[in-house]
């Protein structure tokens, strides 16, 4: 069957089309994207926040908004620094604003702590190594914090990391040393593994 | 324990993942202890690294690319709407600016063309008028202003044309006998005697009824 187009008397098929096309364009760029750099933004959100379902919250706004930007990046080759600097970014300020309504709740609501139910998630990492871990992680500063993140993500080599943060290879590396003796320090603390003499 | 000394040298081999070289390699030969406190310095360095990866590997939800995509489709849809909202917008804009500065550009032009406005007097009264059509330019109220204190008053009435006006019904005879009276190069005063009487009867006023007043002296209320 012949599609028929209603087109305005002194404009061509092609002007109709035009931003349409150009919206589908940009659409199908973002979606080969969105396959290999979802993951990462969801995983930055999850090493901030530590809860699924924030941490999914986070992703799905930090895709969104880079969609809505999507046309004034100019080197494609940036959206994955790009990505990850906004789900973090988005992820901090979900911590923080979390941790506002959290002394609220118990300030003016709430007469016993009520336990978060946890998730399959939850119960499979809840040993407690693991939470002092996470513990230590969030009150790492905020730059070595990600970038020890991104190191320990699958896949992600120095040199990638160094081009995704804007840095030097010797930053990250630093940064990477700094992070974890920073965090063996306070988990020192917990175990009482040493102790001079 | 660990040796004092030795404390920083451990940790620090122990985070960078290397064998311990030189002086401290020999020490860990000969201190037991050392020995022991290093091993549980790489065994911490290993959890760290292993929860780190637990942590930073976090399986995605399947739920993640679904939801992403249908707030990507419900974001191209609003996009367009919002695109020509504006774009109607931005016309009505333009065109209120373009009214505006064709106003500005027309008034100064007004100033020295007065405007005239036509009607003709309703035919009825023709019999008793001399002249039914009556023949004057009106200025606008801030052109006549500007009339009153300057020269240009004398340029304002030239009578080239055959301007009308329009008047109320009841002041079509009193216009007329003044514009009469105008063009005899009188200028009359409108006075309410010359008007017809038939036309507006005079004001009837009834006279205010006062009922009789008792009067009395205060001297003679007290008396009593």
């Amino acid at each position: 069957m012949q599609e028929l187009v209603l087109v305005q008397p002194g404009r061509t098929v092609g002007d109709e089309l035009e931003p349409d096309a150009a919206q589908a364009e940009t659409r199908r760029e973002f979606e080969e994207r969105l396959s290999e750099c979802g993951p990462l933004a969801y995983r930055v959100a999850r090493g901030v926040l530590r809860h699924t379902a924030d941490a999914e919250d986070v992703a799905q706004e930090a895709l969104l908004r880079a969609y809505r930007r999507f046309d004034r990046l100019r080197d494609r080759n940036r959206f994955r620094a790009w990505l990850v600097r906004i789900a973090f970014r988005l992820a901090l300020d979900r911590l923080r604003s979390g941790k506002r309504r959290e002394q609220r709740d118990t300030l003016w609501s709430q007469p016993e702590h009520q336990p978060r139910t946890a998730t399959a998630e939850d119960i499979a990492a809840s040993n407690e190594f693991q939470e002092n871990l996470d513990d230590a992680l969030a009150e790492l500063p905020e730059k070595l914090r990600l970038v020890l993140l991104l190191a320990a993500m699958e896949g992600h080599t120095i040199e990638e990391i160094a081009s995704m943060m804007g840095i030097s290879t010797g930053t990250v590396k630093s940064r990477i040393f700094y992070a974890r003796r920073q965090l063996a320090e306070k988990l020192r603390c917990h175990a009482n593994i040493i102790k001079t003499r | 324990m660990p040796c004092k000394h030795y404390k920083d040298a451990l940790i620090e081999a122990a985070a960078g993942g290397a064998e311990p070289q030189d002086e401290l390699h020999a020490h860990l030969a000969v201190c037991t202890d050392c020995r022991a406190a290093f091993k549980q310095e790489q065994s911490l360095f290993a959890s760290i690294d292993t929860g780190l990866h637990v942590t930073a590997n976090a399986e995605v939800p399947a739920s993640l690319f679904p939801h992403v995509r249908a707030r990507l489709d419900e974001e191209s849809l609003p996009r367009r709407i919002w695109v020509t909202n504006w774009l109607v917008l931005a016309s009505a804009a333009v065109m209120v600016v373009a009214f505006f500065a064709a106003r500005a550009v027309w008034r100064p032009n007004a100033v020295n063309q007065p405007v005239v406005t036509a009607v003709t007097a309703p035919p009825q009264n023709q019999g008793s008028v001399a002249e039914p059509i009556i023949e004057k330019e009106v200025v606008p109220k801030h052109e006549l202003v500007i009339a009153n204190n300057h020269p240009v008053r004398e340029t304002l009435v030239k009578g080239k044309s055959k301007p009308e006006v329009l008047v109320p019904r009841d002041q079509e005879i009193l216009l007329a006998e003044y514009a009469e009276h105008w063009s005899l190069h009188r200028r009359p005063q409108l006075l309410a005697h010359e008007f017809d009487s038939t036309i507006l009867p005079p004001l009837q006023v009834v006279p205010i009824q006062i009922a009789e007043l008792d009067v009395k002296l205060l001297a003679e209320e007290k008396l009593r």
